[in-house]
């Protein structure tokens, strides 16, 4: 790629501002308040569920414009399992955890005063998705399962209500990521859930002979993921078999939104593992087609199928037009989609350089985030193999791994060092700017032990982080186009791995002071906002009339 | 981990592997056995033939009767019946070539022994007896002394399966290999051939480890050992110290350069497989392997000129061509691509690579606009998965 003078000088200016400091840009912090474990309770047994929770969610729960913290927890498995299952989830031990973030950087925990103590006995937790479904200005809480899903409705007053039975989205099964989107731009949050497979503990598997391993997704049946309209009411109808979304069943694990092909309806696309991947076009009439072969983004350059787990879907050469990462397993590469245009994708893995730093790996939560505001959005995935034994079968792999931070150059992905040399099984990430400081922060979630929490040092080059508002749109404005200064964003809180990300819009704007900001919203409005100025917080409220 | 243990622990998974494979192979020569029973059923006619003319009328009797008795694979009547021949013609070598067989058909080879030695005490020209005895002995376990009656009869395959029993690598070889010629892809011979040829490298290797321990040959087995065992770090610790010693060696750059390949570390792999084809520069392996490691490192020119150059040295090498039209499609080069890849097809019909290649040139022809053409290689690929997927 050749640089123009004015992309060199564009650069020698911005590593003067940033400083020539070889540091992380991130850091590992553990903020006072936190002491959440992941509890996946693993077994001899090797149940399956036992090595994939869980979820994460960023969000400001109480609108005090600090985000707040919300963890799934696995349960206690015991081994054998008998029926009916119980995973002792009215125990404290395996309690969701909710932290309320302080003015001074610690945390309080309230989950049981927010009445998100007791997930049910017979739910292992998996993930967790953020919507404010009922538009009402606070955001509601979804958690995924192996058991019954529930949902939670944010009373306002710092207390959630378990609404899943009026709601009707309990699902079942195996459910494992879960997102809010407006798939029908009526102004109202609809909700996808992934499922894995058709499993139970009565059904298990034990895999890999003398050595017990978790058994590959091939070895038991697809399963349908499921899709919720939201009829406005506070209630939902499943329309999974009527939008075509069961039609094509899978081993669903990651799931992301975003408009690809620019038509204003807002696409799905869903990591599957094992298997090939599914993009659901939105046909606009209630209905999706799975077009993920024949765009080109459901295979690998060579035809192979990929372990998908978590999945990011936003733009990483600010082309204009949201790409997909999809994070797999090792002797793999993490699957780079770049969107073509004209609903075409592309594997990218070898000229981003991606497929190089992820050959001996396993991804989990991902996103593409500007961690150094650069103005062009960086890598991040949480890393840990599947099988707790793996060494015993290839020791050229590792079952503990460090996270991966790598820094975009023009489209070019560069491992850099994440801020720990921690060693760790991790699982679900979430992305925000937990101190308000215009540096993008993360939490991972670890298997068996505390999260990660990686504060993003900071430095000289300006920012402009974006909230939307919306009136004809869903509230959040999710499934929002919005460009600064030729980045592209889409607004969403899903992507990753059981995760859920701030719902603000964050942009690295380098040395400019001052941005240009174009919003489109789901309801079709179009906003342009000139001359910006950097550094803030901004509040973009849809217009009310056409 | 030291050499001792690698060994040692690699020894006894070899030798409980071959504890295993050796139960198979019995299995495996009853069942020459039973091929070769019916051969020589047929072949012995004659002489059971001529024996009825030369014995007692009492005991032609009992002979009939075990042969009426084999025809209706009665065979414990038959067992029965030839010893009562035996008993009453105990000079017969015929009989007892007879009860042995029976014995043989009624799967008990254990009871075969003794009246096949007893015939060949009485005619040691006895061929058939031989040939019975041979194979008796091996399903028996008794290799060694199966050895010289199955040579003495030029039975190859199951005196190959005696060799490699008995320790006899090379000769094994050399006999499956003779027997595969008369029955080619014979499923049991492959096998057995297969093993003979594993256990000669290992004897090799062991050899040479016992020998030279401090050579840099050692030190190139211990690292492809600790290479097929995947353990990456002690096998680079093994290669650069065999580099250290002799670092002109061909192949030690290479094997190196894999090694960081395996582990996702390509710009190591280059560097390795850069230093081989500068050793080698006639080396198609080394340049191909050099031009996969910069195309995984997006240095699709660079990688390019390598495959390119591979395949000048080694033409219409299937790996070479699909990675050089790989390399030729994210150069925006479509015409070499499709070049490569139609050459790839051209040998290439129905393996992976194959079904790899398909889906390649689906997306040069989706990118091109030409949909029938994609769709069309759509087809294939998804035909060949369909039939290579397990």
């Amino acid at each position: 790629m050749t640089k123009t003078l004015l992309q060199v000088a564009r650069g020698l200016a911005l590593v003067a501002l940033l400083g020539a400091s070889t540091s992380s840009l991130l850091e590992t912090a553990s903020p006072r308040g936190i002491d959440f474990i992941l509890q996946n309770s693993p077994t001899p047994q090797k149940y399956l569920i036992e090595t994939m929770p869980g979820g994460v969610a960023l969000l400001d729960y109480n609108n005090d414009g600090l985000l707040d913290i919300f963890f799934v927890n696995g349960g206690r498995i015991s081994h054998p399992m008998t029926t009916p299952e119980n995973f002792d989830r009215h125990n404290p031990k395996y309690w969701n955890r909710l932290y309320r973030q302080n003015r001074d950087g610690s945390f309080t925990d309230v989950t049981e005063q927010a009445g998100l103590a007791n997930a049910g006995d017979g739910n292992y937790g998996m993930g967790v998705a953020v919507g404010d479904y009922d538009n009402d200005g606070f955001p509601d809480l979804y958690v995924t399962s192996y058991g019954k899903n529930v949902l939670y409705h944010n009373n306002g007053n710092g207390t959630f209500t378990d609404v899943t039975a009026k709601a009707g989205v309990a699902a079942g099964g195996w459910s494992v990521s879960a997102g809010f989107f407006d798939y029908d731009n009526d102004g109202k949050l609809d909700l996808f859930v992934t499922r894995y497979m058709e499993w139970d503990t009565q059904h298990s598997k034990d895999c890999g002979g003398n050595f017990h391993t978790y058994c590959p997704p091939g070895e038991f049946p697809r399963t349908t993921n499921i899709l919720y309209h939201n009829r406005g009411d506070g209630t939902f109808e499943d329309v999974s078999e009527t939008s075509g979304i069961a039609a094509k069943k899978g081993h669903g694990l990651g799931v992301a939104f975003a408009d690809y092909d620019g038509d204003g309806l807002t696409d799905i696309y869903v990591a599957n593992d094992g298997m090939q991947q599914y993009l659901l076009h939105n046909n606009g009439n209630g209905t999706f087609k799975e077009v993920g072969l024949e765009a080109g983004a459901a295979l690998n350059s060579d035809g192979g199928p990929l372990s998908g787990m978590g999945v990011v879907f936003q733009d990483y050469d600010n082309d204009g037009r949201p790409d997909i990462i999809v994070t797999t397993l090792p002797r793999q590469t993490y699957g780079v989609f770049h969107n073509d245009g004209h609903g075409a994708f592309s594997d990218r893995g070898l000229q981003t350089g991606i497929s190089m730093l992820s050959g001996v790996t396993a991804g989990w939560g991902v996103g593409l985030e500007d961690f150094d505001n650069d103005g062009q959005k960086d890598l991040f995935v949480a890393q840990g193999h599947v099988l707790d034994n793996v060494e015993k079968i290839d020791p050229s792999l590792h079952y503990l791994e460090p996270s991966l931070l790598a820094l975009n150059h023009d489209g070019r992905f560069e491992s850099v060092d994440p801020g720990t040399r921690a060693m760790v099984a991790a699982r679900g990430t979430a992305f925000g700017d937990l101190n308000n400081d215009g540096w993008i922060d993360a939490v991972t979630t670890v298997l068996g032990s505390h999260p990660q929490v990686f504060m993003n040092r900071g430095g000289g080059a300006h920012w402009l982080t974006i909230a939307l508002r919306g009136t004809r749109s869903n509230r959040d404005g999710l499934g929002a186009r919005v460009q600064v200064n030729g980045q592209t964003r889409f607004a969403t809180t899903a992507g990753s791995y059981e995760s859920a990300n701030d719902k603000r819009l964050h942009f690295g704007l380098g040395t400019t002071k001052t941005a240009r900001v174009e919003v489109t919203w789901p309801s079709g409005s179009h906003q342009v906002l000139n001359d910006v100025p950097a550094d803030q917080f901004l509040e973009v409220r849809e217009p009310e009339h056409p | 981990m030291n050499q001792e243990t690698i060994f040692g622990t690699r020894a006894s998974c070899l030798w409980a592997i071959s504890r295993v494979r050796i139960r198979r192979m019995r299995v495996g020569a009853k069942g020459f056995c039973f091929v070769f029973i019916i051969w020589i059923a047929m072949q012995s006619f004659a002489i059971q033939s001529a024996v009825a003319q030369t014995i007692s009328p009492e005991a032609t009797q009992h002979w009939n009767a075990a042969r009426a008795a084999e025809t209706q694979k009665d065979f414990k009547t038959a067992v029965s019946e030839y010893s009562k021949v035996t008993e009453l013609e105990p000079n017969s070598a015929a009989g007892f070539v007879s009860l042995g067989q029976s014995c043989m058909e009624a799967h008990d080879f254990a009871a075969a022994l003794s009246p096949l030695k007893r015939a060949l005490q009485l005619d040691s020209t006895l061929l058939a007896a031989h040939q019975l005895l041979g194979y008796a002995l091996l399903a028996q376990g008794y290799a060694a002394e199966s050895i010289p009656h199955l040579a003495r009869v030029h039975e190859e395959g199951a005196l190959g399966i005696a060799q490699l029993e008995t320790g006899q690598f090379a000769d094994a070889i050399k006999n499956l290999q003779a027997a595969l010629q008369k029955r080619p892809n014979d499923p049991d011979l492959l096998y057995y051939l297969g093993r003979a040829a594993g256990l000669l490298s290992k004897q090799s290797v062991d050899t040479l480890l016992a020998a030279y321990p401090k050579s840099s040959r050692a030190d190139q087995a211990m690292a492809e050992n600790y290479f097929v065992l995947r353990q990456m770090d002690e096998a680079q610790k093994q290669y650069e110290l065999a580099l250290q010693a002799r670092p002109d060696t061909p192949n030690l750059h290479l094997e190196l350069g894999q090694v960081f390949a395996m582990t996702s570390r390509w710009p190591q792999a280059e560097e390795q497989f850069r230093a081989e084809y500068k050793l080698q520069p006639g080396n198609a392996e080394a340049a191909y392997r050099l031009g996969d490691a910069l195309l995984h490192e997006g240095k699709t020119h660079e990688a390019r000129v390598a495959l390119e150059r591979s395949n000048e040295l080694q033409p219409q090498m299937p790996e070479t061509l699909y990675s050089l039209g790989k390399a030729a499609s994210l150069e925006g080069d479509a015409a070499v691509a499709e070049k490569s890849w139609l050459a790839l097809l051209s040998s290439e019909k129905e393996s992976e690579l194959a079904a790899q290649t398909h889906f390649a040139l689906a997306a040069l022809y989706r990118k091109q606009g030409n949909t029938a053409q994609a769709d069309k290689e759509m087809q294939e690929f998804q035909k060949l998965k369909g039939s290579t997927q397990p």
